[in-house]
């Protein structure tokens, strides 16, 4: 298994120049650049600005720098952010996004696994019409609305938290809870149907058969077994916190990596872009492998070679 | 009972008045003026914090790289230039003494020789003395081509400075020699003197803007480019960045160097929320003591009891209006150009959709700028029946065999809504039908301000400094690069390049308002709206003084003077 891990992140590499490249070449090929605003700068400034960059250079020497740096661990320097590198824009911005991720995982999976298996032990009753019922609203209705409803009675109405911002614990909660309720309907769902389909069994049959209480049978055997679909959810949903989220980060104002990426779209920071574009793609190559890896520990059955 | 407190700051107003009563010479030794209070003089303040939303991280804080408003509001309390505004926006002295004039002897006869004296006793946020030599390195700095500030085509009227900008490419030993060559130069400690390579009677007012905010060769040298973090930034004005969190806030406090009067108020904070509702909702909450009013808005809360009465309008130096695409197919014919303006009913628009926030405008110069006229374009006051006509005069009786065209426009605020207003206004007035193509602001800066292609589009302008030539020069002259709209007119340009290098001012203003009528007269554009933001102030924020030119804090260019009172707003539950 160590011979498959390390073969995958050897893998890494091409995968990352791929989508260096790839995001190279559509960043150029969007209209406007970093300069261009509705109140445009006069030429000569213009002129200087591409000279300070380099974005004067051609572009297949544009291209063989950022190669060469990025090969060395050098994501750029953020033009919209005092042209600060972008590793440590991302450095400083990671420790928000990673409290809220890991906090908002927390939630979903702890509430999201248990009511999944809730609903599908107790299948076709209240408990699990309800909890069909919440997982829907919460996968439909857009995570800003979930925000501000969240915001409204809690921090307006009461002030039992604030409204935005960071930097004590208080100011978690409410970000944390918002982001969590969308993975915790996916995770909930997917487990109930999985749960479902092994709870066919015949060997679940069996231990019910022996008297073992249902919720006993369907936490020790059920979920065990089921748990290669729940696990695959898991992982996606972990890579999705991780990369932030532009609208929970807005909403409440986090100051996270999750807006930086679309902030450095909108602006054409063509630094800033490609090192968040590069960062992600590390994040979710990581994710995915430790996905496959997990697959191993949770079902002996699956073997890597 | 008098405290030994109050007694030493009356012992020290009154060694003041004796030296002020002396007639102490400003060029002999510097007497530092400390800041006097008695406890009597202090309104009651409360020690806690002004709260305001940026907006936004701040791209930077080097004052020759900032070029947005929240930029701006977070430099001006950091530091101070030369010169700046009075509330009425008229030129007033900061770490210069006076303002340069010819009749004090600050400027040349021939306008081509501008001394600045500086004032005794100003010195930076870490003890040191400022100097004119720091105004000289930061005028050079200014015009540096590796530096490629947003503003320094505006000071390229210094001898020398055309050359110095464009030498990007030569070498360094090239590039230095230019640089010595500028014609900025501290005759003494206190005294700078600046040469201009030809007249140019806008030029104090260049020098009041954040660009020319003075910055210290040995900190920007020692630290580079993160010279202005918190812990490392060095200013003149009367808040130090004592901390500065990334995409998260900012907070100032008093600085105690500062030359002036101490603020009123010992701190500023100043989040970064960028969403304008999650703003609004921390007003609500009391996190914040003053905020955006989102547009759209604006009736719910005029409406509502509390937040009604906590509205705080601003007008600022700022016109909207549709640029028409003159070299285009659409709008080449001016009877065209001139039945569109008469076409639009822009009460409507200000009354009902913006809720009477802003102005229903028929010239481009705003209300508070010199030269402006409430009575310029008045041939363009809606009148429906008078724009049918115009269009039947250029060939297109109801709109028949008009040719498509499409309105582009920056995706951003209520710009769609407008956009949606003006094409029902056109189709409803003259049967004309116009698409929409909204577009994000990097396509946009390439597209419409960069490549001209566009048929019609809605533009904003904002002044960089309060004078017409900002709102007219750049726009509608021929040859400029900001020609948008292709306009080309000699009898514009000709009044341009008088007004350019007119000393006189009342003589200069009149050739400006000479030169607006002509323009609107060609009607380039269709002139809408003097824009207005509405915010929301706590009412125990006081002293706010708002100007034409405030970036994006309301009464920014005065903060110090705010002060809040020490009995806490009663929040809405």
């Amino acid at each position: 298994m160590l011979k498959y891990a390390v073969q995958r992140l050897l893998w890494m590499i091409p995968v990352l120049f791929g989508v260096g490249t790839i995001t190279f070449v559509l960043m150029h090929a969007v209209p406007g650049g970093p300069w261009d605003k509705t109140k445009n700068l006069p030429p000569q400034v213009v002129a200087n600005l591409n000279h300070r960059y380099d974005l004067d250079d051609p572009l297949w020497v544009q291209y063989g720098k950022f190669l060469g740096s990025a090969a060395r661990g050098d994501l750029g320097i953020s033009y919209t952010n005092q042209d600060r590198d972008v590793t440590e824009v991302i450095r400083q911005g990671l420790p928000a996004t990673m409290i809220l991720a890991g906090l908002a995982f927390l939630i979903a999976v702890g509430a999201g696994v248990p009511l999944g298996v809730m609903a599908a032990a107790r299948q076709n009753s209240a408990i699990d019409f309800a909890s069909i019922a919440l997982a829907t609203v919460f996968a439909s209705v857009p995570s800003f609305i979930l925000g501000i409803l969240l915001v409204l009675p809690f921090s307006v109405a009461w002030h039992l938290l604030p409204s935005g911002g960071w930097g004590s614990p208080s100011h978690v909660v409410l970000p944390a809870l918002a982001l969590s309720l969308l993975p915790m309907a996916f995770i909930a769902r997917i487990t109930r149907s999985s749960v479902l389909e092994v709870s066919e069994q015949d060997y679940v049959r069996t231990a019910q058969a022996k008297g073992m209480r249902p919720l006993v049978v369907h936490f020790r055997h059920v979920l065990r077994n089921a748990l290669v679909p729940i696990v695959t959810i898991i992982g996606a949903e972990a890579g999705a916190l991780l990369t932030g989220t532009f609208i929970i980060e807005t909403v409440f104002s986090v100051p996270g990596i999750g807006r930086l990426l679309v902030q450095g779209i909108m602006q054409r920071d063509y630094g800033l872009i490609t090192g968040m574009v590069l960062f992600y793609a590390v994040v979710i190559t990581v994710v995915n492998l430790i996905t496959d890896l997990l697959y191993a520990a949770v079902d002996p059955r699956i073997r890597y070679s | 009972m008098i405290l030994f407190k109050q007694l030493v700051a009356l012992t020290g107003s009154l060694a003041l008045l004796l030296v002020v009563a002396c007639g102490g010479n400003a060029a002999a030794t510097p007497i530092p003026v400390a800041p006097v209070t008695t406890a009597a003089e202090q309104p009651p303040v409360s020690d806690a914090a002004i709260r305001v939303n940026l907006g936004g991280e701040p791209n930077s804080l080097d004052p020759q790289r900032a070029s947005s408003l929240l930029e701006f509001s977070v430099l001006r309390q950091l530091s101070q230039g030369l010169l700046g505004f009075d509330e009425n926006l008229m030129l007033t002295g900061l770490v210069a003494a006076v303002v340069p004039t010819v009749e004090n002897g600050g400027i040349s006869a021939d306008g081509l020789t501008y001394t600045f004296k500086l004032r005794p006793g100003v010195s930076w946020s870490d003890g040191q003395p400022l100097t004119a030599g720091d105004f000289e390195y930061t005028f050079k700095r200014i015009l540096s081509p590796e530096m490629a500030g947003p503003y320094s085509e505006l000071f390229s009227a210094i001898q020398g400075g055309q050359e110095y900008m464009m030498s990007a490419e030569a070498d360094e030993a090239a590039q230095a020699s230019l640089r010595e060559a500028l014609g900025i130069s501290a005759v003494s400690s206190d005294t700078l003197v600046i040469d201009l390579a030809a007249p140019n009677p806008t030029f104090l007012q260049k020098v009041a803007l954040v660009a020319a905010f003075p910055v210290r060769q040995d900190v920007i040298e020692k630290y580079g480019a993160a010279w202005t973090e918190a812990g490392n930034h060095v200013g003149n004005g009367p808040y130090v960045l004592s901390e500065w969190v990334h995409q998260d806030h900012i907070t100032l406090e008093a600085n105690p160097n500062y030359w002036g009067e101490a603020p009123k108020q010992a701190r500023i904070q100043l989040s970064m929320i960028t969403d304008v509702n999650a703003e609004l909702t921390a007003y609500k909450a009391g996190d914040l003591d003053i905020a955006r009013v989102p547009p759209g808005t604006e009736a719910g809360i005029l409406a509502d009891p509390t937040l009604g009465k906590q509205v705080l309008p601003s007008s600022q130096l700022s016109s909207l209006a549709l640029f028409l695409n003159t070299t285009g197919e659409a709008f080449g014919d001016p009877i065209v150009r001139q039945a569109i303006a008469t076409a639009i009913d822009r009460d409507s628009w200000t009354e009902k959709v913006k809720n009477g926030v802003g102005e229903s405008a028929t010239g481009w110069l705003p209300p508070g700028l010199p030269g402006y006229d409430p009575n310029v374009g008045s041939e363009y006051r809606f009148d429906a029946e008078k724009a049918k006509a115009l269009m039947a005069d250029a060939g297109y009786p109801g709109g028949e065999g008009f040719p498509e065209f499409t309105l582009t426009y920056v995706a951003a605020g209520d710009q769609g809504i407008m956009a949606q207003f003006l094409q029902a206004q056109l189709s409803e007035n003259l049967g004309i039908e116009m698409g929409l193509d909204p577009l994000d602001p990097p396509s946009y800066g390439q597209q419409v301000i960069g490549g001209r292609q566009f048929d019609m589009t809605l533009l904003g302008w904002s002044a960089d400094y309060p004078d017409p030539e900002n709102f007219l020069a750049g726009l509608f002259s021929s040859e400029s690069f900001l020609d948008i709209t292709g306009y080309a007119s000699d009898e514009f340009d000709r009044l341009a390049a008088l007004a350019a290098v007119e000393l006189d001012q009342e003589t200069r203003i009149g050739l400006w308002r000479q030169a607006h009528q002509v323009m609107i007269s060609d009607a380039p554009i269709a002139p809408l709206m003097f824009v207005e933001r509405y915010y929301l102030k706590s009412p125990e924020v006081q002293g706010l003084t708002l100007t034409g030119i405030d970036g994006e804090i309301p009464g920014d260019t005065r903060l110090a003077e705010v002060y809040l009172s020490p009995e806490p707003r009663v929040l809405e539950r």
